[in-house]
């Protein structure tokens, strides 16, 4: 069999010509003899051109170099083996412990499994994060996004449910860096270390220093780890951080690729692209994956294509709003705007239902008395709904929590608070048996009860 | 643009509201100068009348009339003037605020209060917070008729006589300038002593006709005027407050429009920006 020779390099974008009866299929993974870059193909040209992308720098890559086919698709390690060990797109070590040695290797590229194996589930998962487990309650086996535009506390968000719940429910957890801050996923790295959850948990990071190749397909190395946990019969967690990132990788090559930028720039084919990732994300009658992904909003705005498209996959959303971290409220969880397939008075019970659809009209109703109090002031407001703004506020300041992963920034102690715990606490603010303590006892605290502590305290210092 | 044109509609909305508080503002401020001038019209009477009082009550006539006799307080009457119209800032609810820590002074004691009630605001804040409501009107007006007034003010005068209960207050707004009204509490009954320095002697009319007649004629006046002159005093300050209020609103509207037009500006922009850059990018792939 003859090798192909490089005719044409463009950034990412590498065209490789075969010998015309030796064509490579498309998702084959060739590699360059002389530097051992992997080009994993894209298209066929013709005249037995085959168009790649490149999944690692192409810096000195020149034309005629020697590129040989490995006649199968990029393959990486998955398995038992790989559990504490970080991995990149390739499935190569990159903890330095030396080369993993699964049993098994599978390819990244796989079909999404089929309308039979799939299984949906309606068991909760609690997660211990209060405006959660309350307005948008997950799923096991669910899929569950996280949007939030620039510097609104998405990996912040995302690390303490990894926390919560890989440590407090264990289990098997897959963590996908996709594009992110390579800081982030060490310091990631060494936090399971420390709670000693490590060797229950998959790394794999493509992360944004890394070439567009590589952060398109990080994430199917990701989800292929996970599938494999899967379809061994365990539940296992998928976190990815950030799937916007996998969008990006994918403009970036899109147009060197040749096709066409459609709305706002993005591929022609966003949905199709982000569909072949999100299908494999599945829970099947073997096992469950749940899901948990971060997703980056561009300039705040939610009808961008990118979460748009996402936005029709998930099960759960977590709104993350800029307004909310303007007042200092973390986790900034938009109530009113993040839902779950979940929130079903005959999955989560009529009490939660009742209180999370209270809660929401309250602020909802807090949100429309807004532009009266900004223009008339206070004193015009009814005595009914001068009670229901204070409600608001209080509930609105009670959303906030001390987080265990951010305990040296907020010097508090993190708390995980039970979903019935919530519910109780919530339904006390509503029907106004806590009117009398202060707005600022509700801040930063766990349940009612250490609200009321804190107004306690609170008194006695003043 | 769907963000554009959001803003917009919420600038449009804004407009209008900037529009009803600013003519609402110049309507106060016009009623403001005749409610003013209706207060000091009536203000020489009253304080006449209130000095005969003081006096009265001061000397000793052969005749006592019952609303000059202090009881020990079991129970406590209260008239609460307020206005008819919200849109007046914090008049009202300041007043309140005051009455409910009054009321609740006396609660400690151990003393229920009955209200009586003039102006919508009132019948509407005791409906929500509770409180025994004797009597009830809305609808005095600017021009308050003092036949109107008599109505409830009777049914706290039998209960005072009856004895049912042992004092009456009245509530209402003081008028100090166009920028200041404060709550006040008056007692009203029984007669309060004139604490004017001319008056430490000892005033003695002589009676003609009949003690008991004049006595009891003038208590009754006295006692519609103390009232009349609170809510002719009320009718100032809620319009003073109305214009001060409505002022700040149309400030506070201008400002929201300001801002929201700056926003508008910027997102108009961020979408012909990206428009031409889809277009050129467009361009440049083909």
């Amino acid at each position: 069999m003859s090798n192909g020779k490089i005719v044409q390099v463009i950034g990412a974008v590498i065209d490789v010509e075969f010998d015309r009866e030796e064509v490579p299929q498309v998702f084959d993974a060739l590699k360059v003899v002389e530097t051992g870059l992997t080009l994993e193909v894209q298209q066929q040209l013709g005249d037995g051109v085959v168009r790649t992308i490149a999944l690692g720098s192409s810096e000195g890559l020149s034309r005629g170099l020697e590129v040989v086919n490995t006649e199968q698709p990029i393959a990486i390690p998955v398995g038992e083996e790989t559990l504490g060990r970080i991995m990149d797109v390739l499935g190569t070590a990159i903890d330095e412990k030396g080369e993993i040695n699964a049993r098994i290797k599978q390819p990244i590229h796989r079909p999404a499994p089929t309308y039979e194996d799939q299984k949906g589930g309606n068991e909760l998962l609690e997660t211990g994060v209060k405006v959660i487990d309350l307005m948008c309650p997950f799923a096991r086996g669910g899929k569950v996004g996280l949007f939030g535009g620039a510097g609104v506390g998405k990996t912040v968000t995302m690390l303490e449910l990894i926390r919560n719940i890989a440590v407090e429910h264990s289990g098997l957890s897959v963590f996908a860096g996709v594009g992110e801050r390579t800081r982030e996923g060490n310091s990631f790295y060494y936090e399971m270390l420390e709670a000693g959850v490590l060797d229950k948990i998959s790394l794999v990071f493509g992360q944004m220093n890394e070439p567009p190749g590589n952060r398109l397909r990080v994430a199917l190395s990701g989800v292929t780890l996970a599938e494999q946990f899967r379809d061994e019969g365990r539940d296992v967690l998928l976190f990815i951080d950030n799937i916007y990132r996998y969008t990006l990788a994918g403009v970036e090559v899109s147009a060197l690729l040749g096709r066409m930028p459609s709305a706002v720039g993005y591929q022609p084919n966003l949905a199709e692209d982000m569909g072949i990732l999100q299908e494999r994300i599945t829970t099947t009658k073997t096992g469950s994956i749940t899901s948990v992904q971060a997703i980056y909003v561009p300039a705040d705005d939610l009808t961008d294509p990118s979460p748009a498209t996402t936005f029709a996959h998930l099960d759960s959303t977590v709104t993350l709003n800029r307004a909310i971290t303007d007042l200092g409220i973390y986790p900034a969880v938009d109530p009113l705007d993040s839902t779950s397939r979940q929130l079903d008075a005959n999955i989560v019970g009529q009490e939660h239902y009742s209180v999370a659809r209270n809660a929401q009209e309250v602020l909802q109703r807090y949100q429309e008395l807004k532009d009266i109090i900004a223009i008339l002031g206070m004193d015009e407001l009814t005595e009914e709904d001068k009670a229901l703004v204070y409600r608001a506020r209080k509930l609105q300041q009670f959303f906030s929590q001390p987080m265990f992963v951010a305990e040296q920034f907020t010097g508090r102690e993190g708390q995980y608070v039970t979903r019935e715990d919530t519910v109780r606490s919530v339904k006390a603010i509503l029907d106004g048996d806590v009117d009398d303590l202060p707005e600022q006892a509700f801040s930063m605290v766990g349940d009612i009860d250490s609200a009321r502590e804190k107004a306690e305290t609170m008194q006695v210092e003043a | 643009m769907t963000v554009g044109r959001e803003i917009k509609k919420k600038i449009g909305s804004v407009e209008n509201t900037k529009k009803v508080t600013s003519a609402m503002q110049m309507v106060a401020a016009s009623k403001m100068r005749r409610t003013q001038d209706r207060m000091h019209e009536a203000r020489p009477y009253s304080n006449a009348i209130r000095a005969v009082i003081g006096h009265l009550a001061n000397s000793s006539p052969e005749y006592r009339h019952q609303f000059m006799t202090e009881r020990e307080v079991k129970r406590i009457g209260f008239i609460v003037v307020s206005t008819d119209k919200g849109q007046c800032g914090g008049l009202n609810t300041n007043m309140f605020r005051e009455l409910l820590r009054e009321l609740k002074s006396w609660e400690e004691q151990g003393i229920k209060a009955d209200l009586a009630l003039i102006g919508n605001k009132a019948a509407s804040f005791f409906r929500s917070v509770g409180g025994n409501v004797v009597a009830a009107i809305n609808g005095v007006g600017e021009v308050p008729e003092v036949e109107t007034l008599v109505g409830s003010l009777k049914i706290m005068l039998d209960s005072f006589s009856d004895e049912t209960i042992d004092r009456l207050d009245v509530v209402s707004n003081e008028f100090i300038s166009s920028m200041q009204q404060r709550p006040q509490i008056r007692q009203l009954l029984p007669l309060v002593h004139s604490e004017d320095p001319d008056t430490t002697h000892q005033w003695d009319y002589i009676y003609e006709p009949e003690a008991r007649d004049l006595i009891d004629g003038l208590v009754q006046r006295h006692v519609e005027s103390q009232v009349y002159q609170s809510v002719v005093e009320n009718t100032a300050c809620e319009q003073a407050a109305r214009m001060i209020a409505m002022k700040n609103a149309t400030d506070n509207a201008e400002n929201m429009i300001e801002e929201l037009a700056l926003l508008y500006n910027n997102a108009r922009q961020a979408a012909i920006t990206q428009e031409i850059a889809e277009i050129v990018g467009g361009a440049a792939a083909l």
